[in-house]
């Protein structure tokens, strides 16, 4: 649940083209501190090049954003509110996950025995204990995912940006992950969770906003979204989805934004 | 503070990516067996270099008469700015992991790491036999200092040329970048600048052996003088000393003052690089498509393998940068353009239809089958249940090499009429060739199924399998001995010089039957393992 009313990310009418490509077109977000926001779109959408973008890793062509009130550009002042898992694991597969956890928790500048703490915390948390001092390259994608996961957390970040964190994860690891999810949220985390698992945002989101072709083309309560989306008696997120993903058309209900989205 | 920090940082970067590169050349056996060779190579090599350095030591008796010391002197730090430019084209010129370093450390820090990381590499590839070189030097000296003095020239002089080089690289990655045409260009000029070197290299030796192009002469007119003076200050403290001028302390001042102002622009340039788009979209603006479905052509077309070539065809045809192994053969050009150029009249026609079938050897095997568990890798999940026999795909891989190779065995013979080649000469090569090409290519298929190699590497700026280099070498051993043999015996059999004896006769049918055996026999290895091929 949002805690406060501060925005946590803050983004105005972010354009990004590549020639003459538009992979984001005035998207506009403000996020309050302590939600759990749901970023949905189909592929090619420009998901993660606006998490590229929040993350201060791209540049946008216009438009600008602020996390935790930081200029994304001020990358140093920016590296310690915010956590980032991209889709795929940025692990060093000839490292074991202690290495892999300590080797981050370093660059963190993260205290010795706070970090010997958390490490050994999140790894029992995780069920990685027993193979921490494996190499990451012996790993399942689900042992990747977590240490991923973790190392993600290690600095405590005010806001965290997840990519698919649950792709291809067997239940058992995806509900760790879920859980986690909502246990940081609770702990006043802001996460920007994308996904294509819309049962996991359903689960855990408290907003969900959907980019369709660059533009945020529905924002609000995932409730919201699915009863005002005009997707008929069965009203699921899915449902909700394929509709304003559809065209735009079936979105008649819906409040126009600022931005261009449909505010619900 | 925050230099400070990024220094912190940068060092453990550095500590984090040296310990994945000694993992690394450990990781398996192939590796491990690749290291021996190499240290086995070099080893053998100091075994010559480190009783000649002692004994230069002892009996030099002034720095001037150290050879080459100027030229080299000069040619180093240029040698060490391109290496480091290379290595940052081809290797670091983005971190690996990139979103989590960027996301968790200042980009300087990030460069700072990465610098450090190879000079460290540098270190322990070339620093370590250098050392022992410079000690053997310094024991036939009698110089205990000798190694201090030559630490205290090197080391600044390898930071600067990292920084700069570092610097360097990432400017042509922008430059790519901005411009990908030039970088296409670049790649074939780098092809075409080293095959010209090496016939360079090759003919150099008949110029200097008769006395039209003198080396002393060319290597006083490129030598610079303060580099030489800067070189001078290693041999301070020693019998070899002589009466230090200022400019080599000041050069040794300017590499130290240069190599953190080469940081600042190097980090300065990556941070650019890294957190910035193309201007235009990396991929084609245009999009790729295909007509037609998939219609193999007459010949292809009548068998199932022949089918399955045409797909390995196509698929070359629109992935070229999958083939870059194949630029290897440069290094082995080089005897033939000596010999190209040092021929004329009837031995030229001859060379060259014999160098046409010698490549068209090469092609036969090197293009399809030195790795085809490993090309084939991603898609061995669906060819194995596909239901086609392991035998049919293998056929595919060697008429696909066959399909490569033989009009270069027919056409070069060909056209090597126009340089003066007998017709009979010419007409024998190509048809020798055509067989050679069908045996290179069979045999290859199980030379390279015995060694495949899986993981994806940058060769040559392409994400791409590449085939062993022990498998590569041993090719090119196996194909080009056999195939010389081959064309050796074919010539002296159509210029009527070899006589008709058992001997010849035995001799000839050993060759053949030797070629057809272990042909046939590679081929059926492969076929072995395609048909008890395990995912493991």
């Amino acid at each position: 649940m949002p805690s406060t009313n501060t925005a946590a990310i803050e983004a105005d009418d972010l354009r990004k083209r590549y020639g003459s490509e538009v992979a984001l077109d005035g998207v506009s977000l403000s996020i309050p501190t302590g939600t759990v926001y749901g970023f949905l779109g189909p592929n090619g959408a420009g998901k993660t090049t606006t998490m590229r973008i929040l993350t201060g890793l791209s540049r946008p062509s216009s438009g600008t954003v602020r996390v935790c009130g930081v200029d994304v550009a001020d990358r140093r002042a920016l590296a310690r509110h915010v956590g980032y898992l991209p889709e795929t694991p940025p692990l060093y597969e000839e490292f074991s996950a202690r290495e892999q956890l300590e080797y981050v928790a370093d660059l963190r500048d993260i205290a010795g025995e706070v970090a010997d703490e958390r490490i050994d915390r999140y790894l029992a948390e995780f069920e990685l204990l027993d193979d921490a001092d494996r190499r990451i390259s012996e790993y399942s994608k689900g042992m990747k995912q977590k240490t991923a996961f973790v190392q993600s957390v290690l600095h405590d970040p005010d806001v965290l940006f997840l990519d698919e964190p649950t792709s291809g994860l067997d239940p058992r690891a995806a509900r760790r992950i879920r859980e986690s999810i909502l246990a940081f949220a609770d702990a006043g985390t802001t996460v920007f969770l994308s996904t294509h698992i819309l049962p996991v945002v359903e689960a855990v989101a408290d907003e969900v906003g959907v980019l369709y072709e660059g533009r945020l083309v529905a924002e609000g309560p995932p409730d919201a979204v699915t009863s005002r989306a005009a997707t008929g008696d069965s009203g699921s997120l899915e449902d909700a989805f394929l509709a304003v993903t559809s065209g735009g058309e079936d979105v008649v209900d819906a409040e126009e934004t600022d931005s261009g989205s449909e505010r619900v | 503070m925050s230099l400070r920090a990024d220094l912190r940082h940068g060092l453990r970067i550095a500590r984090a990516e040296f310990v994945r590169s000694v993992r690394g050349y450990a990781r398996d056996r192939r590796r491990l067996l690749g290291l021996a060779v190499a240290v086995l190579f070099f080893g053998g090599n100091l075994l010559f270099s480190l009783p000649t350095a002692y004994l230069l030591g002892r009996t030099v008796r002034s720095a001037d008469a150290i050879p080459f010391l100027g030229p080299a002197a000069t040619a180093l730090p240029f040698l060490l700015v391109a290496l480091a430019a290379l290595r940052t084209l081809e290797r670091i010129g983005r971190p690996e992991a990139e979103e989590l370093l960027l996301s968790t450390v200042h980009p300087r820090a990030a460069v700072i790491g990465l610098i450090c990381a190879e000079i460290a590499r540098l270190a322990i590839w070339f620093g370590l036999p250098i050392a022992a070189v410079v000690a053997a030097f310094a024991l036939g000296l009698g110089s205990a200092t000798f190694p201090l003095t030559v630490a205290v020239v090197v080391l600044p002089l390898v930071c600067w040329a990292a920084v700069w080089g570092y610097a360097l690289g990432i400017g042509f990655l922008r430059l790519f970048r901005w411009l990908p045409a030039l970088g296409r260009a670049a790649k074939i000029g780098g092809f075409l600048g080293m095959l010209a070197l090496v016939l360079a290299s090759q003919s150099i030796g008949r110029l200097v052996a008769d006395g039209s192009f003198s080396v002393r002469g060319a290597l006083d007119a490129v030598t610079i003088g303060p580099l030489t003076e800067y070189v001078a200050v290693a041999f301070l403290g020693t019998p070899l000393s002589r009466s230090l001028s200022p400019v080599g302390p000041g050069i040794l001042l300017l590499f130290v003052a240069l190599t953190p102002l080469g940081t600042a622009v190097a980090a300065r340039s990556a941070k650019t690089l890294w957190f910035t788009d193309a201007s235009k979209p990396e991929r084609a603006t245009r999009s790729k498509t295909s007509s037609g479905g998939f219609a193999a052509p007459r010949p292809f077309a009548a068998t199932k393998p022949g089918r399955i070539a045409w797909g390995h065809l196509v698929r070359a045809v629109r992935h070229p940068q999958e083939f870059s192994h194949l630029v290897m053969i440069v290094f082995f050009l080089g005897p033939v353009g000596t010999t190209f150029v040092q021929s004329s009249g009837d031995a030229l026609g001859a060379l060259a239809a014999a160098t046409g079938v010698g490549l068209a050897t090469y092609l036969a095997g090197a293009t399809f089958g030195l790795n085809p568990l490993g090309d084939d890798r991603p898609q061995l999940s669906l060819v194995l249940l596909s239901g086609t026999t392991p035998r049919t795909l293998v056929r595919g891989r060697v008429t696909a090499g066959v399909a490569v190779s033989a009009p270069v065995a027919a056409l070069v013979p060909a056209a090597a009429l126009g340089l003066g080649a007998a017709p009979e000469l010419a007409g024998a090569f190509a048809a020798v060739g055509l067989p050679m090409c069908v045996a290179a290519s069979l045999f290859s298929v199980g030379l390279g199924a015995s060694y495949p190699i899986y993981e994806e590497r940058e060769f040559w700026g392409a994400e791409t399998v590449v085939p062993s280099t022990l498998v590569m070498v041993a090719y090119l051993f196996v194909v080009g001995g056999g195939t010389v043999i081959g064309l050796l015996a074919t010539w002296f059999v159509a210029s009527g010089r070899l006589t008709a004896t058992p001997l010849v006769a035995g001799g000839l049918s050993v060759y053949v039957l030797t070629t057809a055996g272990v042909s046939y026999g590679s081929y059926r290895y492969a076929v072995r393992r395609y048909r008890r091929y395990a995912f493991d």
